[in-house]
């Protein structure tokens, strides 16, 4: 006797029972829809969220019951990634719905018009699409200078030399220090008083050099410092894929006489596509939410304003809730655009090579 | 371990966090009265909780505590405001930035006081005792109305800081006479009266190159005249250029106009647009971090005490570090005097400046029996005899009674100043837009700062984006 086991049939919608999931999201339903209807909101927020708790409780009772112990390990981490992630992001989806500042007590539906406002209001959008390109140039040359640097430092250190390993550990300390302690080395850095950069330039043409004080300097600046932050993390990639390539294909190909030239195309670089990649990925995604240096070294001046500052102020400071919560929307759809572009990109490349 | 010693074990430390318990709860019935505030972490409130600390002894026989969470600088309004609009009701006192008030108490955070004030005559006798130009910006919502809220905790006032060493050499002194037909200025009653004009002068003189000399000895590095705030950051340059627009007989959009007051034909007038390029005018003459729109209060402070400059306007509240031999490369050499103003047409000089400083509040959670302590602190706190104390230990007091006292300008070297400039403060909005007004104001004038455009365009940005915002805002008509 096994059948009333492993494939117990589900019960029928009308019993009351524990593992009746079905019920369970029925009544959740019904319940949450009178709450958020007649309720106060600090009333129907915590019955909304009793309602979720008995309906994840009914399917696990139900996985329980029906040995799906499999789907009840992974439980946990779907809570948890439910309540810290899944919930806050589609709350402040909501939010961006409505008419809400974080420090007033009025919340009001106003549909689209936070987005509209974002993207054309006369008095505010100007600053988001100056943000926006802005972000744009620091995405393209903050990457495009740790893709190279990384990648010719793991050309370099692929090989063996002496001191290597004790090189390796200085190249990658500047990944390791925080945001903050290289933000404040840097704004020394470029100090036209206190700075090296502005004394050694000083010394040599004999006249006052401050790089911060045009938007190419400043730039420069930032891009300089972000490079050197996380070129070594590219590196650490590439180099990962570097070693991976099998010695005995250098030995063929050497005795095949191929040159160095397509010896990398052929050999060293397949290997490392897949992990370019995904620096480029990393790298990308990170880039596009630059606020960290920018605070640091030019507060956002000198048309320096990145779109994620931009909506730190938004949002933390000015406590515009609702329009910062369509902004960071605008955000995500502009990184998931850009990321599934990458993808396909590198999915079409690999299926045609 | 047998099962007896674990069973043992486990009843003691049962037993042990029963009485820690049930301990808590009676000292809690005894009277036991918790304030918590949130203050900056800097001298003048590590200076108010060691008072506290030490002295504090409350009238009504209950054990009082003040637990202060000290939080730093850059990140306080960020912290306070998480911590209030998040609705943790963590803090009964918070140390609030004077423009903070409109934004909070329409929040419906910050407490008003009246009804404390018109109980308790002897706590509305201490409040009034205060000099009404800090009283205003520190304590009322809408600005200037009858609405008290705060309390000064560390009111503060922008202060001429000099190098004695470089504007009393005798040669500069000769060199300068010649010059500008006009005595270099020395001591403190010859700084006091300055106007900017003295000041810019003051700035092209003393523009020295490496090598070059200066004092009577080759500078070591390149040296500046003068140095103000011009920092894209917070409120690092709109504090100064207030001034210089008040000076000059133009203004900021004025809310206690509203709603009839407009902020565009004010705000962008021809006598504020001259004062913008006034204040323009003088970056040329300080350390080139000012073309970077980064020189806030603390670069500037930095280089006077690392000796770059002769002259920095600055908040009294940076003195202390340029006093001190350990942090100051100058601190035997200071002499202060009042912020330079502008002549009027009368001879007399017009000293209009944008007060600093903070008061502390009382937020709306606060329970009746916390209230009654708290008053009780706020009292003790605007004492005379604390206030003495407090300025002696490097802190300011708006106490009538207090600085008008002879011992007062003894305390520190700027307390000279400190008196007459207080007649002359006034404060930036406290509406609940402030923020707002103020980053985009601070972008403005930090294009401006940096040569991207001129001061007309400036203002005329300014005055568009205040009258927009303040009519959506109901704020203007």
């Amino acid at each position: 006797m096994n059948a009333p086991t492993a494939t117990a049939s589900p019960p029928p919608l009308t019993r009351i029972a524990p593992d009746n999931w079905k019920l369970a999201i029925l009544v959740g339903v019904l319940v949450s829809l009178v709450a958020v209807l007649a309720a106060p909101a600090a009333v129907s927020f915590w019955i909304v969220g009793a309602m979720a708790a008995l309906i994840a409780a009914a399917f696990a009772i139900n996985a329980y019951r029906r040995k799906y112990y499999g789907g009840l390990l992974v439980a946990p981490a779907i809570a948890v990634l439910f309540v810290m992630n899944i919930f806050p992001l589609l709350w402040s989806l909501g939010l961006s719905f409505f008419a809400y500042q974080s420090n007033q007590q009025s919340i009001r539906f106003v549909g689209l018009a936070n987005y509209v406002k974002v993207l054309t209001s006369e008095l505010t959008a100007t600053a988001n699409w100056l943000a926006l390109i802005n972000t744009a140039i620091f995405v393209i040359f903050t990457v495009a200078a740790q893709m190279i640097v990384g990648f010719l430092l793991a050309m370099l250190f692929a090989k063996q030399f002496p001191l290597r390993k004790y090189l390796l550990i200085l190249v990658l300390t500047p990944m390791m220090l925080s945001v903050v302690a290289s933000g404040v080395f840097f704004t020394y850095y470029y100090d036209p008083t206190f700075g090296i950069l502005s004394y050694v330039v000083n010394s040599l043409t004999g006249e006052q050099f401050v790089l911060m004080s045009t938007k190419l300097g400043a730039v420069t600046g930032i891009v300089f410092a972000d490079a050197w932050m996380w070129s070594p993390f590219v590196m650490l990639l590439v180099l990962a894929g570097l070693v991976s390539v099998p010695k005995y294909l250098y030995e063929a190909a050497a005795i095949d006489r191929v040159s160095k030239w397509r010896q990398f195309w052929t050999i060293t670089f397949p290997y490392i596509r897949g992990l370019l990649m995904l620096a480029l990925l990393f790298r990308t995604i990170e880039a596009f939410k630059l606020a960290d240096l920018v605070i640091l070294l030019t507060k956002g001046g000198n048309d320096t304003m990145t779109i994620s500052y931009h909506l730190i102020r938004i949002a933390n400071e000015q406590n515009k809730t609702s329009e910062g919560a369509a902004i960071s929307y605008i955000m995500l759809f502009m990184v998931i655009v850009l990321t599934n572009l990458y993808l396909y990109l590198a999915n079409r490349r690999s299926q045609g090579a | 371990m047998t099962v007896m010693t674990k069973m043992k074990g486990f009843a003691a430390a049962a037993g042990l966090a029963a009485t820690l318990l049930t301990g808590a709860a009676s000292y809690a019935v005894a009277d036991e009265v918790t304030l918590t505030m949130a203050v900056p972490d800097w001298p003048p409130t590590r200076i108010m909780k060691k008072f506290f600390d030490e002295q504090y002894k409350p009238k009504s026989g209950n054990t009082v505590k003040l637990d202060v969470d000290f939080i730093p600088w850059p990140d306080f309004y960020t912290r306070v405001n998480a911590s209030l609009t998040s609705g943790e009701q963590k803090y009964n006192f918070i140390v609030s930035d004077s423009q903070w008030l409109g934004a909070f108490v329409e929040g419906g955070y910050y407490r008003k006081i009246n009804d404390l004030l018109d109980a308790d005559p002897e706590f509305k006798k201490t409040l009034m005792n205060i000099h009404p130009n800090p009283l205003n910006a520190y304590s009322t919502y809408p600005y200037k109305s009858e609405n008290y809220y705060g309390f000064p905790q560390f009111p503060d006032v922008l202060v001429n800081y000099a190098r004695k060493d470089i504007i009393c050499n005798e040669e500069e002194q000769k060199n300068f006479q010649a010059k500008y037909g006009k005595k270099l200025p020395c001591t403190g009653e010859e700084l006091d009266a300055m106007t900017w004009d003295d000041f810019k002068n003051v700035g092209e003189f003393f523009r020295r190159k490496k090598g070059e000399m200066l004092a009577g000895a080759p500078a070591e590095d390149d040296f500046y005249g003068i140095a103000f705030q011009a920092g894209k950051g917070y409120d690092f340059s709109s504090m100064q250029i207030n001034g210089f627009i008040w000076q000059m007989g133009g203004n900021i959009w004025d809310e206690t106009q509203a709603p009839t007051g407009q902020a565009e034909g004010v705000v962008n007038s021809p006598e504020a647009v001259a004062a913008l390029e006034k204040y323009l005018s003088m970056l040329e003459y300080m350390p080139p971090v000012a073309k970077t729109g980064t020189m806030d209060i603390f670069k500037s402070d930095e280089l006077f005490r690392e000796g770059k400059v002769a002259m920095n306007i600055d908040w009294i509240g940076l003195g202390e570090a340029s006093l001190d031999p350990k942090s100051s490369k100058v601190s035997d050499k200071l002499v202060f005097g009042q912020m330079p103003g502008t002549m009027g047409p009368d001879g007399k000089i017009i000293r209009w400046s944008n007060i600093g400083g903070q008061p502390f509040v009382l937020t709306t959670w606060t329970t009746d029996a916390q209230i009654k302590e708290a008053v009780e602190f706020v009292k003790w706190w605007l004492s005379d005899d604390i206030q003495h104390q407090f300025a002696a230990g490097g802190g300011q007091s708006a106490v009538k009674s207090v600085y008008e006292d002879p011992k007062y300008v003894t305390y520190r070297p700027w307390n000279r100043a400190w008196a007459p400039q207080l007649d002359w403060q006034k404060d930036v909005w406290h509406v609940p837009q402030f923020f707002e007004l103020l980053t985009q104001q601070q972008d403005q004038f930090d294009l401006a700062i940096t040569g991207k455009q001129d001061a007309k365009t400036t203002l005329d940005n300014i005055a568009k984006f205040q009258q927009e915002v303040l009519k959506s805002g109901g704020l203007i008509q």
